[in-house]
């Protein structure tokens, strides 16, 4: 019923996820981010772990839109990186944990990135930190030259 | 009776999740109702509430996304196959809804922004009344430290010279009341020795004494106001007071307070010349009047409503929010 709107965008798209050494079971994902299509499969994988978490509709929209948002982040401000997905569990709550690195510059000023619209979106509240808002749990840690680490946390209600 | 008290405690009671199903309903029944009558305003109106209702209750702009296209879906319920209705389903709550997911982000940051305002106010509130105390009482007692030192070297000094203190001793008494007016400028401190309704009943008082106009007081306070609107209270009231007895040529004014669950109104009301006749806020040298007004209720969220005939009678109305 769904049309595709390019094809050669799709096949590009489903040569890469071959090539790319994305691995995956249902409970967990790791996918290597380099370019604007890894953020499409990062979504995807995302979302295939998360609905396995118990998420409904809307969450999973809320989960794709923050890898969306750190992978993102990846491409446009380092040269490679990874995100994994994985279901997580602690004594009460079910969720997801996402984990997004690169190798990059690293930034100096963390509370600068987090600040609204420093790099992206003229202080409307998307980029980074839209993803903190979206999810239960945000933390992230960077060195200079040596890379970004953020972390994140979606507990199934 | 009591269906209704115990529908308050199960509303008391219920989760989010709960709520967000009750609205669900609530919202499919509406535009049900909506779409088979066309044009009725009074199931737009509902829609409206439901929305105000969605906000007050912490819903998300994803979540009403979604109970809009599960709505939508409902209402199409025997017309259309069960795979167009997935496919549908799946354009609104997937494809709609993942659109608006910059807009649930910003509408969170606005959220954010509102909380780490309010409690800047009152960061600034606190600041503001130890600055006044530290103005008022500790440099007031430096101050009659250094009296009686003056005094005291008065007394051992020939006449004629203790006599050239005396300029000296005039100019403490000036700072002395400089200090005091900026302690009150900063924090009436009748409002922490007295509370704010008996701070208006003192204010109404002696505008009256001073102008011959005369001022009542209709509170209606149920629960204890954060100090910053109770500043803002007071300031507001003064200002408005002071206009009517200088400009409104009225014989009666009211002060008017009444607190909602969700707000509080302050109204000032005269019987004098009305607006029109009064000269305009802006030809005044001293006092900002109603620009000041605004401005002290646009910082708490609150607005400022003028009514009353052009001619006759002045109605200040202030109105600001309060957390639940």
């Amino acid at each position: 019923m769904a049309t595709t709107p390019n094809l050669e965008e799709r096949l590009a798209y489903l040569n890469h996820r071959r090539e790319s050494g994305m691995t995956s079971n249902d409970s967990h994902a790791r996918v290597r981010i380099q370019s604007a299509a890894d953020i499409m499969a990062a979504r995807q994988r995302g979302r295939a772990v998360a609905s396995q978490g118990g998420f409904c509709n809307s969450d999973l929209t809320i989960i794709t839109t923050a890898i969306y948002e750190v992978a993102r982040n990846i491409v446009e401000h380092a040269v490679e990186g990874e995100i994994t997905i994985a279901l997580i569990n602690d004594a009460h709550k079910r969720g997801v944990e996402i984990v997004a690195s690169d190798r990059g510059p690293g930034i100096g000023d963390l509370s600068l990135v987090m600040r609204d619209g420093y790099s992206t979106g003229n202080g409307l509240g998307i980029g980074l930190p839209g993803a903190k808002r979206l999810m239960d749990e945000f933390e992230i840690a960077s060195e200079l030259g040596k890379g970004t680490t953020v972390k994140m946390k979606k507990w199934a209600t | 009776m009591h269906t209704n008290e115990m529908t308050a405690a199960d509303h008391g009671k219920s989760t989010v999740t709960e709520r967000r199903r009750e609205l669900a309903r609530d919202y499919a029944a509406g535009l049900q109702h909506y779409l088979s009558q066309r044009d009725d305003e009074p199931a737009l109106a509902r829609a409206l509430e439901l929305g105000r209702k969605a906000l007050t209750d912490g819903l998300g702009v994803l979540e009403m996304a979604t109970i809009h296209s599960q709505a939508i879906v409902a209402t199409l319920d025997g017309r259309l196959t069960d795979d167009a209705k997935s496919w549908l389903l799946d354009g609104l709550e997937r494809f709609f809804v993942q659109a608006l997911a910059p807009f649930e982000m910003a509408h969170r940051g606005f959220w954010e922004a509102n909380v780490i305002l309010h409690r800047l106010n009152d960061v600034l509130e606190g600041q503001a009344k130890r600055i006044a105390f530290a103005l008022h009482d500790e440099a007031a007692q430096l101050l009659a430290a250094v009296h009686l030192a003056l005094a005291d070297i008065a007394r051992k000094l020939p006449p004629e010279r203790a006599q050239e203190l005396q300029s000296t001793r005039a100019l403490l008494d000036q700072i002395e009341q400089r200090l005091r007016n900026l302690a009150h400028e900063l924090r009436p401190p009748i409002l922490d020795d007295l509370g704010l309704v008996p701070a208006l009943e003192f204010l109404a008082e002696s505008v009256s004494k001073r102008s011959g106009l005369r001022v009542t007081v209709e509170p209606s306070i149920e629960r204890p106001l954060p100090a910053i609107v109770e500043t803002t209270l007071y300031r507001i009231t003064q200002e408005a007071l002071n206009n009517v007895a200088k400009h409104a040529k009225a014989t009666h004014a009211a002060i008017v307070v009444q607190q909602h669950p969700d707000r509080i109104v302050c109204s000032i009301r005269d019987d004098g010349i009305g607006r029109k006749r009064t000269p305009a806020a802006g030809t005044r040298t001293r006092g900002l009047g109603l620009v000041e007004i605004q401005e002290r209720a646009a910082a708490l969220g609150g607005q400022l409503r003028l009514s009353g005939a052009e001619t006759s009678g002045t109605d200040v109305t202030i109105e600001i929010p309060l957390e639940r």
